[in-house]
């Protein structure tokens, strides 16, 4: 029951409101404000999944996380360059205009050519490879053209939204950071900086892909995504019902959250795939027999059960189990202590090992657990908690000596292609390599598959590059963790995405 | 005061600005962390494309340049472009200050509205019950962390009795159009009595949250320093005239007895500021507080160069606003 002072008050002074007594409004308690709600001006996450609410792209993904069509009725490849779309028919922008090939074209010049958004450069640029070129060929249909083959392209494409490029002309580049007309299931009403983002449903959307049921306009009257950044008082908003759907649910406010009577948690896997990163580059971790004697002396299962509530699939390579070109045959390093002391035994450590394990304040829990449970299998870790870009700057160094002996971190991968998390981590030199880890064959699996075009080899490829990377454990992989929502059980028809976008248009709420 | 006095003042503050700038400057040239890394996350990304982001945020320059570069441009009021939010930083602060300021004032309000009530009746009522359970109070209120004591008042007053709201700086309905930007006098101003008790109820948890460290410091003060006020021989004086007790304390002890109170609340004033960063994390409270230290995680240093120029400022003019203080209090106290 709520008894809120200014409830009654509205009712004594107030008589209603735009949207009259008991429009449906459905709020949701998020971690970030937006940045900007410009689509191609920015390179975050949450101010994404903001945007995604009221700007729609050619292409979308499903709950399984499959690219499917949204504004685009359908692509094809027309060569390994060349990307052709069919927009779909009756699209209309917020302000009534259509939409048509020539926002499409607009949008992609503006994402990719140098100082095209009022002499800024999109910082989105990166997100879409070597594409260079739009071309229109009918009213209803564009190309992509690529400089070089880029086979990952589709799974690129969700990340950009389109705009509308006469509204953009009209109010200018910059006006776009606080005002939309986009194509999407809901219309900005009012964006209160650092507090929501108010939109209400667009009544002249088209229904979204045709492949997510339901196709329509937007379930609820209006939606209000309030910046609650911290994880006890996001919790509390939903206890307290004054929000509905909140993301981030740290794992040990699971019970709370379940044995509160209106409120559940729902979970989806992530994307993010956590590991230790070990410093291949000296003693003790530059001995394979050590790198596995660590992955031995764990227990990764337990230290989920304990930590993450159960929350977490295990992994035994960098990828995760939803991704494109998993190798599904990769052998576990199963929890052994003995085996763990007689590795390092071998390896010329009969008295054990002893490391350093660095890590950013949110892992301390689950460093402190390794820390124990490694402590069996002849390792006396020492966990120091430090600051994340601290961290970063430590230990990805771009093939420059590593400072440090091991690191709990993590790297996400939306677009759930290898590119995205494979090669950064693993090819030598790269930007998230932080193991100083170079194997010659390694590369050159990642370089051919980054561009070869035929799906089947690709995965082959991938499959066969991370055999070799679980034989020379690089890493110590540990789990892709679940997502975890808390939710009201006044909302229904929403799913969590593993992509960790918040899309409303299907969910309602009572 | 003289008019000169204040151009001197405002004078004073240029070595300030300059010596703060070039250690904050100097200080997030030192911190490792890269933003254009903290930008790009976790993606691949080639290195042109990486040099190209660098170049556009202005980081390919060695910090001295851009150190000399961020002066120049100062000096024409403009701070540059947030690297995050790729806007002016002045226009993102601008659009956080106000809640902040609010969020400030009302504490300050709540916290001399408690605190000096409270501490000139410790004072007279020494080593009374009431005495006692002021000091331990404000022990305790010194001693909380204000985050702790903010999700324990969220626990009790927004999930358990739902008596208020958990975050934010207002419901959608509470909208009024801004005139002084200060929503609880915007409010009353545009006459939306509804909006106003909405805002205010809004307000209360973390102000109340930051208010009660300075509350807790300034009673202590009120309470020493009126002991002292109370032993003067111009009281004893003011009392073997006869004059009413009540006019004693108000006119002769409480307004000598203030002068450590308001230099104690200038300070704890700039201090406010600190502690709101705190206050407005767990309130989800839209301010600036929130915003520099989100900005400091991923380097935004134009941001939070501005925004601690800000800070400086406003602390400079909080203890100039003292002195001025002090002269009304005493006029024995000249500028």
């Amino acid at each position: 029951m709520k008894r809120r002072i200014t409830a009654i008050a509205m009712a004594a002074v107030l008589g209603g409101t735009a949207f009259g007594v008991g429009a449906a409004e459905l709020r949701v308690g998020f971690t970030a404000d937006a940045l900007t709600l410009d689509p191609a001006n920015h390179r975050k996450r949450e101010t994404e999944t903001i945007i995604r609410n009221m700007y729609d792209g050619l292409v979308t993904r499903n709950a399984s996380m499959e690219v499917v069509s949204e504004l685009a009725e359908s692509w094809r490849a027309v060569d390994a360059t060349t990307y052709e779309f069919e927009l779909r028919e009756g699209v209309t922008f917020h302000d009534g205009t259509p939409l048509t090939a020539e926002d499409v074209r607009f949008t992609f010049e503006r994402l990719t050519r140098e100082g095209a958004m009022g002499g800024q450069t999109s910082p989105r640029k990166s997100l879409l490879g070597p594409l260079t070129g739009v071309e229109v060929v009918g009213t209803r249909t564009v190309r992509l053209k690529l400089d070089s083959p880029w086979p990952i392209l589709p799974a690129m494409l969700p990340f950009q939204e389109i705009v509308s490029e006469r509204f953009v002309k009209a109010v200018g580049d910059a006006a776009l950071a606080d005002q939309v007309n986009g194509t999407g299931p809901f219309k900005l009403v009012e964006w209160r900086k650092g507090d929501s983002v108010i939109m209400e449903r667009f009544d002249g959307y088209y229904g979204g892909a045709a492949d997510i049921a339901p196709v329509g306009k937007a379930c609820v009257d209006r939606v209000i995504f309030k910046i609650i950044p911290e994880n006890a008082s996001r919790v509390a908003a939903l206890l307290s019902g004054d929000v509905h759907i909140i993301n981030e649910l740290p794992a040990h406010s699971i019970k709370q959250v379940e044995s509160n009577p209106g409120t559940r948690v729902m979970a989806v896997n992530g994307t993010r795939s956590s590991y230790i990163a070990l410093n291949n580059q000296r003693k003790p971790f530059d001995d394979v027999r050590v790198r596995k004697a660590l992955a031995h002396a764990l227990d990764r299962q337990l230290i989920v059960d304990k930590i993450l509530s159960g929350k977490a699939t295990l992994i035994d390579g960098i990828l995760s189990p939803d991704a494109f070109g998993k190798n599904r045959d990769l052998p576990a390093h199963a929890h052994d202590p003995a085996k763990a002391k007689a590795l390092l035994a071998e390896a010329g450590y009969p008295d054990g090992v002893e490391a350093t394990l660095d890590v950013d304040g949110a892992g301390k829990d689950i460093a402190e657990a390794i820390a124990a449970v490694a402590s069996k299998g002849g390792f006396r870790i020492k966990v120091v908690v430090g600051e994340g870009s601290t961290l970063t700057k430590r230990y990805r160094t771009k093939g420059e000596p590593i400072d440090g002996d091991m690191w709990l971190t993590s790297w996400g991968n939306g677009s759930l292609d290898p590119v995205g998390i494979f090669e950064p981590t693993h090819k030598t030199a790269a930007r998230g390599n932080a193991s100083g880890y170079s194997n010659a064959e390694v590369d050159r699996l990642l370089d051919a598959a980054n561009i070869d075009t035929d799906r089947a080899a690709r995965a082959r490829m991938y499959a066969e590059a991370e055999a070799i990377v679980n034989r020379d454990l690089p890493y110590v992989y540990l789990w892709v963790a679940q997502d975890l929502y808390g939710v009201s059980t006044k909302v229904s028809g929403w799913q969590p995405s593993a992509d960790s976008r918040i899309n409303l248009h299907d969910a309602c709420v009572k | 005061m003289s008019l000169g006095r204040l151009i001197e003042r405002l004078a004073q503050l240029v070595p300030v600005l300059l010596g703060v700038s070039a250690i904050v400057f100097l200080m997030m040239a030192l911190t490792p962390g890269d933003p254009v890394e903290i930008m790009l996350g976790d993606q691949h990304v080639t290195e042109e494309q990486e040099r190209a982001l660098r170049h556009d945020m202005g980081l390919d320059l060695p910090p001295h340049e851009r150190f000399v570069k961020f002066l120049a441009n100062a000096a024409q009021g403009n701070f540059g472009q947030s690297f995050f939010h790729r806007q002016p930083v002045m226009d993102v602060i601008a659009s956080r200050l106000p809640a902040t300021i609010e969020l400030s004032l009302v504490a300050l309000v709540l916290a001399l509205a408690t605190a000096i009530p409270l501490g000139v009746l410790a004072a007279v009522k020494k080593d009374s019950w009431l005495d006692r359970a002021a000091t331990v109070t404000s022990l305790f209120g010194v001693s909380l962390p204000g985050f702790w004591f903010g999700i324990l008042l969220l626990m009790l007053f927004a999930v358990h009795l739902q008596v208020l709201p958990v975050a934010g700086r207002a419901g959608y309905e509470s909208e009024v159009a801004p005139i002084t930007h200060l929503l609880l006098i915007d409010t009353l101003l545009r006459g939306r009595l509804d909006a106003f008790l909405d805002a205010l109820s809004h307000i209360i948890l973390p102000a109340v949250t930051l208010g009660l460290p300075m509350a807790a410091i300034l009673t202590r003060v009120t309470r020493t320093s009126m002991l002292e006020v109370l032993d003067q021989d111009y009281v004893t004086f003011a009392r073997a005239k006869g004059l009413r007790r009540r006019a004693v304390l108000a006119k002769h002890a409480l307004k000598n007895a203030l002068i450590p109170t308001v230099t104690v609340a200038a300070i704890e004033t700039g201090s406010l500021l600190g502690g709101n960063m705190v206050v407005e994390t767990v309130f989800g409270w839209p301010g600036l507080g929130r915003l520099v230290v989100e900005s400091i995680f991923v380097r935004n240093y134009p941001l939070v160069q501005a925004a601690v120029l800000i800070y400086a400022i406003t602390y400079v003019m909080l203890n100039f606003l003292a002195d001025v203080l002090y002269t009304v209090l005493n006029p024995r106290v000249r500028l």
